[in-house]
């Protein structure tokens, strides 16, 4: 992984975040948290990370809103946004995807896998 | 009118005009026979008559030439002779009484006058034959009065006898043109009668059916609010008519019902498939937790770097946590699944609710302490028995305060049990904290399954969504109820209402 640039998760659930973030620094990559939709918005604008892991359930502001808004925000409408949920179902992933998500991830979490999306996803 | 009163009102009026013209061909027939008789016995009558009247001219030339023999000569009558004369009288007698047995009451008068002036005339001839040979009785044979009197009584009786032949037959020709004329006018009207009922039974009747026919065949294309009226049959095709219409109703009733059966099925179904999204959902979330820290534990022990060993443990105990959040939550969701599916039955006991509320508070005083809560527990030692489900009552505590204490954050939480008032054997219970609160939204669906009020907040303060609502089903199962009172920021009210024995919920149901 040669781009500098951080990753940003949005997870509201502390043990997943926690966890994930020291997974993905392990793997070398550096993560900014964010715990809610309106948090990860102002994040993408002021971080403009490389890409977003976004949990849909979230407090404030719901995933798909937040990704709806960011596809419509000049400024960070082309940052990679990879859903991340335990909504499992095949309408889970149709909604993910329709609110403007690049790729989508269902938890429990498949982490090479996911390592293989953010690699295509964050290719500049 | 009903089919079956028009079908009988007509057969009754064509059996009445049949009947009449029978009785009429009866009476003629009789009117003709009576008469016929009386016919026959006047032409006999008369036949009879002209052989008296012969008879007895006969006789009187015979007495008249005896009478000049006896002047003239001196001859004896002997007894031969008179008794042959006597036979003679006597036949004569016999065919006048033979006229008398034809004679008909019309002609009684003339025939009694014949008789007796046939006997006089008789007796006279009589006396005649048997004085014959006695010279000193002295004869008035020759004297022609009596036998003209008698003659003329015959004539007479003749004369009637015709007279009433001729009255008889005019009256036989009177009786068979009547009978001609009403069986013929019995027959048209018989024939006109059937004909116009044969007419407006099939016309009405036609209607009728065909009214029944486009009724059934529009019920039967599916227009169930098709209606089959205006049948001016009150009867049998009325009855037809009515029947078809509760057909129709009853089917558009059953569709109705299976309509919504099938809504219902759908809902129930559709409601299956939510519950079991949220269920995927909600085991997800702590497996995440307990696959991820395993994978990431692995990793680490893998790596040839030094352990952080109390990292390490703290991590292990994540994991831990997060089985029995797993395990809290299947138990949870087979509770609910238990009582949707009815299988949740209540084992009732006699138990003390103080003292089962103190042994709760006991065993969530680590919880409380966690976020520095303080409890509020009334004596409710003197609280009585009550005669309910002791380990469901003891789960409805234990969420009502874990819910309280997750919740509350550097507040008070205080427990109240008393008497409803007016009520006899009612309870109420209720756990207050100074909690985050909920608004009205949030408190209507507090107590549906895999609804906390905040989508968030189990990631926020943990729990599976469930809780509640097995406090609602456990409630209704045990006779009672649960509500909520609460404002946000101001701390949430649960109150639960019980009876002392689910039976006493029965009867005042």
């Amino acid at each position: 992984m040669t781009d500098e640039r951080p990753i940003l998760l949005v997870e509201d659930n502390e043990l997943n975040r926690d966890m994930l973030i020291r997974r993905l620094n392990r793997a070398g990559i550096e993560v900014i948290p964010a715990e809610n939709g309106q948090e990860a918005l102002d994040k993408m604008i002021s971080e403009q990370p490389r890409l977003v892991l976004m949990d849909m359930n979230l407090p404030v502001l719901d995933g798909w809103t937040a990704c709806r808004r960011a596809r419509e925000d000049e400024r960070i409408k082309d940052i990679p946004i990879i859903a991340l949920t335990a909504h499992a179902m095949e309408a889970d992933r149709l909604n993910a995807l329709e609110a403007g998500c690049d790729d989508y991830a269902t938890k429990p979490v498949d982490f090479p896998g996911l390592l293989i999306k953010i690699g295509k996803l964050a290719r500049p | 009118m009903s089919l079956r009163r028009r079908l009988t009102l007509a057969l009754v009026a064509i059996l009445s005009l049949f009947a009449v013209n029978v009785g009429t061909h009866f009476w003629g027939s009789f009117a003709r026979s009576e008469s016929m008789v009386a016919y026959r016995n006047s032409v006999t009558a008369s036949q009879l008559s002209m052989e008296v009247e012969q008879l007895l001219e006969n006789q009187r030339q015979q007495t008249l030439v005896l009478a000049t023999l006896r002047d003239t000569t001196e001859d004896q009558l002997d007894a031969e002779e008179l008794e042959r004369a006597e036979a003679e009288v006597a036949a004569i007698r016999s065919a006048i009484s033979r006229l008398g047995r034809l004679s008909h009451n019309a002609t009684e008068g003339h025939f009694e006058k014949l008789a007796d002036s046939s006997n006089a005339l008789l007796d006279g001839w009589l006396e005649f034959y048997r004085n014959y040979n006695d010279r000193s009785y002295s004869s008035d044979v020759d004297d022609p009065l009596p036998y003209l009197e008698a003659s003329e009584r015959l004539a007479e009786l003749e004369q009637r006898q015709a007279f009433i032949a001729v009255q008889r037959a005019s009256i036989i020709d009177r009786t068979i043109a009547l009978t001609d004329r009403i069986t013929v006018i019995g027959f048209i009207a018989s024939i006109f009668l059937t004909a116009t009922l044969g007419f407006f039974l099939v016309r009405y009747t036609n209607r009728s059916l065909k009214r029944l026919k486009t009724g059934t065949q529009r019920i039967g294309s599916g227009d169930l609010n098709f209606r089959i009226d205006n049948i001016d049959d009150k009867g049998e095709l009325g009855d037809l008519a009515n029947a078809f219409n509760d057909m129709s109703d009853k089917l558009r009733n059953a569709i109705y019902d299976v309509s919504r059966a099938r809504d219902v099925a759908d809902e129930a179904n559709a409601a299956k498939s939510i519950f079991l999204a949220n269920v995927s959902h909600e085991l997800r979330t702590p497996l995440n937790a307990i696959i991820g820290y395993s994978e990431m534990l692995h990793d680490e022990l893998d790596d040839s770097r030094d352990i952080d060993r109390r990292q390490f443990q703290s991590d292990l105990d994540k994991v831990t946590l997060s089985g029995r959040q797993l395990l809290t939550l299947i138990n949870d969701i087979l509770d609910l699944s238990k009582i949707e599916t009815g299988k949740m039955s209540l084992h009732c006991e006699t138990f003390k609710p103080g003292e089962l509320i103190t042994q709760v508070c006991d065993s969530l005083a680590p919880l409380l302490r966690d976020r520095n809560n303080t409890l509020q527990l009334p004596d409710l030692s003197d609280m009585p028995t009550l005669y309910n489900d002791q380990a469901k009552f003891r789960q409805i505590f234990t969420n009502l305060m874990s819910n309280a204490c997750k919740f509350t954050q550097n507040g008070y939480i205080s427990l109240s049990g008393e008497a409803v008032p007016g009520r006899e054997g009612w309870y109420q219970f209720s756990v207050r904290d100074t909690g985050i609160g909920m608004n009205e939204e949030e408190q209507r669906k507090v107590f549906e399954a895999f609804v906390q009020a905040d989508s968030s907040t189990s990631a926020n303060y943990g729990g599976t969504g469930l809780g509640l609502a097995i406090c609602r089903e456990y409630c209704d199962l045990m006779g009672g109820s649960i509500s909520v009172a609460s404002a946000p920021g101001e701390g949430s009210t649960f109150t639960i209402v019980l009876p002392s024995d689910p039976e006493l919920a029965h009867a005042d149901a």
